[in-house]
């Protein structure tokens, strides 16, 4: 057994777990709030990505600074993507809601095919060549970014949700938003900020992954699919199973992937989720649904 | 007396349709309508009648046409034992994928379903040995009837996916007149309230998601045997998403719908290649668009004379 190997992937699978938390705390809290499977999530991903690229080109800025502004464009895409797509629809069957953002999702994926073309971009980023070695475990500094900025950016989320009044109101929206809306709570105010909060998170994602990977057009369904596949198993609506489905699905991939085969490693990600809900059908965090 | 020839009326009409025209390129066009509308009637088994929406829909008809192919083409099968076995593999693979996933409902069961589809579309693109990869299988054998050989053109094969279709119908219409169909729309309304009346839900669920993938596995056979290529991105999520709208934009719990659905989306997709590039942007904008502001599809447009027609089949309750 190499040790130091094992280390290296295990490191690695924590890095990508801990961009699957960022681009699923999103999808979770959508769910969550407004019980919306939002198909178009990996879709913010995607123009995250690409925003950041294009404010490097066109404005001139570093990366960092290009970071921040894709993030809160996509964000802001939030106010629209609901007022547009969800609000009008809340009162429908479910079907309606997941068909519309589905919809949408192949919106934003031609109309950028369209327009960015359908080559693989490369995003540059001051920190991918330089190293960090912990022992005898090497990490590029982009990776060490993106796991510094995720947690960050989710305690902060998560803290927010805990202890501030918005979070609070967030709260009672999901448990009954007709109690909520009867306190006083503005429903069409929690399910904007949401949804602001959703997209700027998968947005943020992109934006800090582009560089450790090719972008293009169709990336977001497979940042999707990936978000999928961690709040199923950690149980819809759940934010604290966002992290730790993620995590697992990043380490248990990073394994299979390193010593099993790369053409399976997507299907053993699915794999996980059927063996977890064979034995718990809610997720590892999610309360009965229905 | 007018309401029961009318559905007689509109199969003479789509028996007689083919006849009209002589171009090949039409004919082809019919034939995919008819394997679409065979493919979403299977479906709306699952989203109309029991109310569960499958994303793996598009997977059970992949998994027929593999199976098909490759078992007429390695063992020298007949085609139409080769058409029984892509219905016997898809269900067996349907039985078990409902077992597993139907006891979880709602947005899960969709997710999940989306799992499987993705686990059978990887599995297929990577088993080069058997399934040859993402270059997919070709030179397939030609559906063939008895005593007339080899089905060489497309209004041939328009007669047969024609007359399954029609078959597979009137089935799910005198399914929703019985026992079992009244039980299904239990189910779906109120599954608590139904098992209080002592319906088993999680049987009626897998019986009719059973059902649904033989249908669909026999319609990717039928595929398989008329277009003669086949690849892997027959199960791609595209396919999937296209079933679905072909399902929902036509009118979900409704034979009409499914049918409606698929001829859209058919003719769509051949009117838009005008559009060069922006075609599939236009796609979507349609699709967005009708699901806004039809959502219970457009066979709804006519509800007040479809109520008149088949009172059994409601739209949907409003949640």
């Amino acid at each position: 057994m190499d040790w130091t190997l094992l280390g290296q992937q295990i490191a690695n699978g924590v890095v990508n777990g801990m961009n699957y938390v960022l681009i699923s705390t999103g999808l979770t809290l959508v769910f969550g709030v407004l019980r919306v499977i939002n198909f178009a999530h990996g879709e913010f991903y995607m123009l995250g990505a690409f925003l950041t690229y294009f404010a490097m080109s066109t404005l001139g800025i570093g990366y960092l600074p290009a970071v921040l502004v894709a993030t809160v464009a996509v964000g802001a895409l939030g106010i629209l993507v609901n007022r547009l797509f969800f609000w009008p629809l809340r009162k429908e069957h479910e079907f309606t809601v997941l068909l519309s953002s589905l919809g949408l999702a192949l919106l934003v994926t031609h109309g950028a095919e369209l327009g960015f073309g359908h080559d693989p971009k490369y995003l540059n980023s001051p920190f991918t060549d330089d190293i960090l070695e912990v022992g005898s475990i090497v990490l590029t500094q982009q990776r060490v970014l993106i796991f510094a900025a995720a947690v960050l950016v989710l305690a902060a989320t998560y803290a927010a949700i805990r202890w501030t009044t918005f979070g609070r109101m967030m709260r009672a929206t999901a448990q009954n938003p007709e109690g909520a809306a009867l306190t006083g709570v503005d429903i069409r105010f929690v399910h904007t900020i949401t949804f602001v909060l959703a997209c700027g998170l998968a947005g943020l994602a992109g934006a800090l992954v582009g560089p450790v990977a090719m972008i293009f057009p169709t990336v977001g369904s497979w940042a999707v699919l990936k978000g999928f596949i961690v709040v199923i198993l950690g149980g819809l609506g759940s934010v604290p199973g966002a992290l730790v489905g993620g995590l697992t699905l990043g380490v248990v991939e990073a394994l299979a992937g390193g010593y099993v085969s790369l053409g399976f490693m997507e299907a053993i990600g699915y794999a996980i989720i059927i063996l977890v809900l064979l034995w718990r059908p809610q997720g590892l965090f999610g309360s009965a649904a229905r | 007396m007018m309401r029961k020839a009318l559905p007689f009326a509109a199969a003479l009409v789509l028996a007689l349709l083919p006849l009209g025209t002589n171009s090949t390129y039409l004919h082809h066009v019919m034939v995919l309508w008819m394997l679409y509308a065979l493919l979403a009637l299977s479906l709306n088994v699952i989203i109309g009648y029991l109310g569960e929406l499958s994303f793996g829909h598009a997977a059970f008809f992949g998994l027929g046409a593999y199976a098909s192919a490759i078992l007429t083409m390695q063992t020298g099968l007949p085609v139409w034992l080769g058409l029984i076995a892509a219905g016997l593999v898809a269900g067996l693979f349907g039985f078990v994928i409902g077992y597993v996933s139907l006891r979880i409902v709602g947005p899960q069961f969709a997710i999940l379903t989306l799992g499987f589809g993705s686990i059978i579309y990887t599995v297929t693109n990577y088993w080069d040995d058997l399934t040859r990869g993402p270059m997919g299988i070709n030179n397939i054998p030609p559906l063939a009837v008895w005593g007339y050989g080899p089905l060489g053109e497309a209004r041939d094969t328009y007669f047969v996916v024609l007359a399954c279709v029609l078959a597979f119908a009137y089935a799910c219409h005198a399914l929703m007149r019985s026992r079992t169909g009244r039980a299904f729309l239990a189910v779906r309304e109120n599954a608590p309230l139904a098992a209080s009346l002592g319906i088993d839900v999680f049987r009626t669920k897998l019986l009719g998601f059973v059902a649904a993938t033989v249908v669909a596995g026999i319609a990717g056979g039928l595929y398989a045997h008329y277009l003669r290529v086949i690849t892997p991105e027959l199960m791609s999520l595209q396919y999937m998403a296209a079933l679905i709208i072909m399902v929902v934009v036509g009118g979900r719990g409704t034979v009409v719908g499914p049918i409606l659905g698929a001829l859209i989306y058919v003719v769509l997709l051949e009117v838009l290649r005008a559009f060069g590039p922006l075609r599939l942007i236009v796609f979507a904008a349609l699709l967005t668009g009708s699901v806004i502001f039809v959502p219970h599809g457009l066979v709804s447009l006519w509800r007040p004379w479809r109520r008149r027609v088949d009172p059994a089949i409601r739209p949907e309750l409003a949640p």
